[in-house]
């Protein structure tokens, strides 16, 4: 059974729908991740799942239960915030017993309650200081603890490390993933950064204008995206797209001409494309390569050299638009050199003019 | 230049801090000598504490003071609860004519109180309250000043605490509670020292409502010594006005620190 399921959501703000007819299905003990650009929508669904947001049309269920006029606190649910949302006035134990003192817990259960959410955090020493005297980090994992005491069927993270530096939320990124095995409990995490939805995910649900764009398991999103702006978002550095018409349309494939003349045979499933179409091919730029002059399909002029150590990333000039290359970390091209490109066929996608996958 | 300019501030404190001081000195100097010595400065004049007897034994100052101690009580507290439930409305609600109502307590904070005299008169007669504590109070327990003032503080107030707080199970009246009016402390205690002053020395009001020693407030009750028509006793005034303050000025020099730190971090003046 789903742990949330959410159907036909909607949601304006004045005269802006801000959450079009979205339909969300969140499988218990999951980690799912709502991801989208600013302005999506994501975390207005959570503060609606939450109930913090009035739900203007469809439903919200929490275990079976719809949910739509439930206070907060009957939903089952516990939430982090981004700004991790501490009360500065009490102390670090009285900021993660403060759920359980409302629910009129005797202080012996609060004690237990708190030293429990402590221990899994490993902050028992921070239990009397105030919010003030403590690392982002730390507010972290006091606004953590004090979810954790709720004991919610429903975890709700709203951007949680978008405040931590970048070395602390690859590791919060790691502790949050270890958390939801420790708990067991079924988590939905709200973020702009693909790359912690890539990797903390069972399952990613991508918002587009309030909008669900795509479902699926992380890369399953990746390998197959169902439209061009699920291609572009997922992944970094992002999918290179170009302008192309259909040539020659055969049973699984079509052959593509690009600007420069350059023809492509690509796989293809679907046969709802005829000649002549406009058509956008998508291309990852680690399914791009470079090879010897013979092989190449075109070549670029390289314009910026990105060394990573492990992989290179070009960035190319071609009569087609400019292309992101991933290159071997030890490739001796440089700024200015033309760069024989070869295109991984089986790997391209094509985009429809309405921007969807054929 | 700076070290002069620095001097004569320092200077200018000085001078009014003891322009400031001069009537409490002179008051003490007159209380605690013999009436011969009210107006004559000798350094070995001796001691007496005859005048706080006289003043004492002259009014029902026990009954007055506990009067004023119950009527500044009951006005401050119960402006704590009206104006802290207005303000936390105001600065976190939406309702219907919210801004025209909110422009009201505005207007109020630009009337004298001495305006409504008459009015606040007629209203506490109407009550059946005249000559009684609660008539004393009833007039400022819904101060614009006290619910304009908790409305900046609260606005302040993030809103995420709200929402936390609506998860970890709070209702309205619980968010107020242990959310915004903890975070507000500083503005209660310095809204709270400026009600209990004005009160504590407030004198036209009580002195229209009060009609009896049972109902009277301290400040009242001194001016009986000043209406004597023998002329007057400045050592037993000065004994009778330092008894009637000495609550305050003790408060005062115990919560100090309290009080400026609140002032400074909260701007009320």
């Amino acid at each position: 059974m789903s742990a949330i399921s959410i159907k036909k959501l909607n949601k304006f703000y004045d005269s802006n729908h801000v959450i079009r007819d979205a339909s969300i299905e969140i499988e218990s003990n999951s980690f799912t991740v709502l991801v989208g650009p600013s302005g999506c929508g994501k975390s207005t669904i959570l503060r609606m799942i939450a109930g913090l947001e009035e739900v203007d049309s469809g439903a919200i269920s929490i275990d079976g239960n719809v949910v739509n006029s439930l206070h907060p606190k009957e939903r089952g649910i516990a939430m982090v915030f981004q700004s991790y949302a501490l009360y500065p006035h009490m102390t670090v134990f009285d900021n993660i017993g403060f759920g359980l003192r409302l629910e009129g817990q005797s202080k012996h259960e609060i004690e237990a309650g708190v030293s429990e959410a402590a221990r899994i955090l490993k902050i028992e020493d921070l239990l009397d200081r105030k919010p003030r005297q403590l690392s982002g980090g730390q507010r972290q994992r006091v606004a953590i603890g004090r979810a954790i005491t709720r004991k919610p069927k429903v975890f709700l993270f709203d951007e949680p490390l978008s405040n931590l530096d970048a070395a602390l939320r690859v590791q919060m990124r790691v502790e949050l993933a270890k958390l939801h095995d420790q708990l067991t409990a079924t988590m939905l995490y709200v973020t702009h950064d693909q790359t912690e939805a890539m990797t903390m995910a069972d399952r990613i649900v991508v918002l587009d204008k309030g909008e669900v764009s795509q479902a699926g398991a992380p890369l399953e999103l990746y390998n197959s995206p169902k439209n061009s702006f699920v291609a572009s978002f997922i992944g970094s550095p992002t999918m290179n797209f170009l302008k192309a018409r259909a040539v020659a349309v055969t049973k699984g494939s079509v052959t593509i001409k690009l600007l420069d003349d350059l023809e492509l045979k690509i796989a293809n499933g679907d046969t709802a494309v005829s000649v002549g179409d406009e058509l956008t091919l998508g291309v990852r730029p680690e399914n791009l390569s470079l090879v010897q002059t013979p092989k190449a399909h075109c070549t670029g002029k390289v314009s910026v050299v990105e060394q990573l150590g492990s992989q290179t990333f070009l960035y190319l000039e071609t009569v087609d638009g400019p292309l992101i290359l991933e290159a071997d970390g030890s490739t001796k091209i440089k700024v200015g050199d033309l760069a024989p490109i070869s295109f991984d066929v089986k790997r391209c996608h094509l985009f429809n003019k309405h921007h969807q996958k054929i | 230049m700076t070290g002069n300019l620095k001097n004569v501030n320092v200077i200018g404190a000085w001078l009014l801090g003891f322009l400031w001081l001069w009537p409490l000195l002179y008051a003490i100097w007159a209380a605690i000598h013999p009436i011969e010595y009210q107006v004559r400065f000798d350094i070995f004049a001796p001691l007496t504490l005859f005048n706080f007897k006289n003043a004492w034994a002259q009014a029902p100052f026990a009954q007055y003071m506990l009067n004023t101690l119950i009527y500044v009580t009951l006005t401050t507290s119960s402006q704590f609860v009206v104006c802290a439930l207005a303000a936390f409305a105001f600065a976190r609600f939406e309702f219907p004519l919210k801004n025209v109502l909110f422009g009201l307590v505005l207007i109020q904070l630009l009337i004298h109180p001495e305006v409504v005299l008459i009015e606040n008169y007629k209203t506490i007669r109407f009550l059946g309250l005249m000559d009684t504590i609660p008539a004393i109070s009833l007039p400022y327990i819904a101060s614009a000043f006290g619910i304009f003032v908790l409305r900046q503080t609260f606005k302040t107030v993030p809103k995420a605490l709200d929402d936390a707080a609506l998860i970890d199970g709070a209702n309205t009246l619980q968010i107020l509670r242990h959310v915004y009016i903890p975070l507000s402390l500083p503005t209660f205690v310095a809204y709270g020292l400026v009600s209990i002053s004005y009160h504590w020395n407030n004198y036209l009001w009580p002195l229209i409502v009060t009609n009896s020693d049972d109902s009277r407030v301290l400040n009242v009750g001194l001016a009986v010594f000043s209406m004597e028509e023998a002329g007057v006793e400045w050592a037993t005034i000065s004994a009778a006005t330092l008894m009637v303050t000495a609550p305050l000025i003790i408060a005062f020099l115990i919560f100090q620190r309290q009080f400026i730190e609140s002032f400074s971090t909260t701007g009320i003046k």
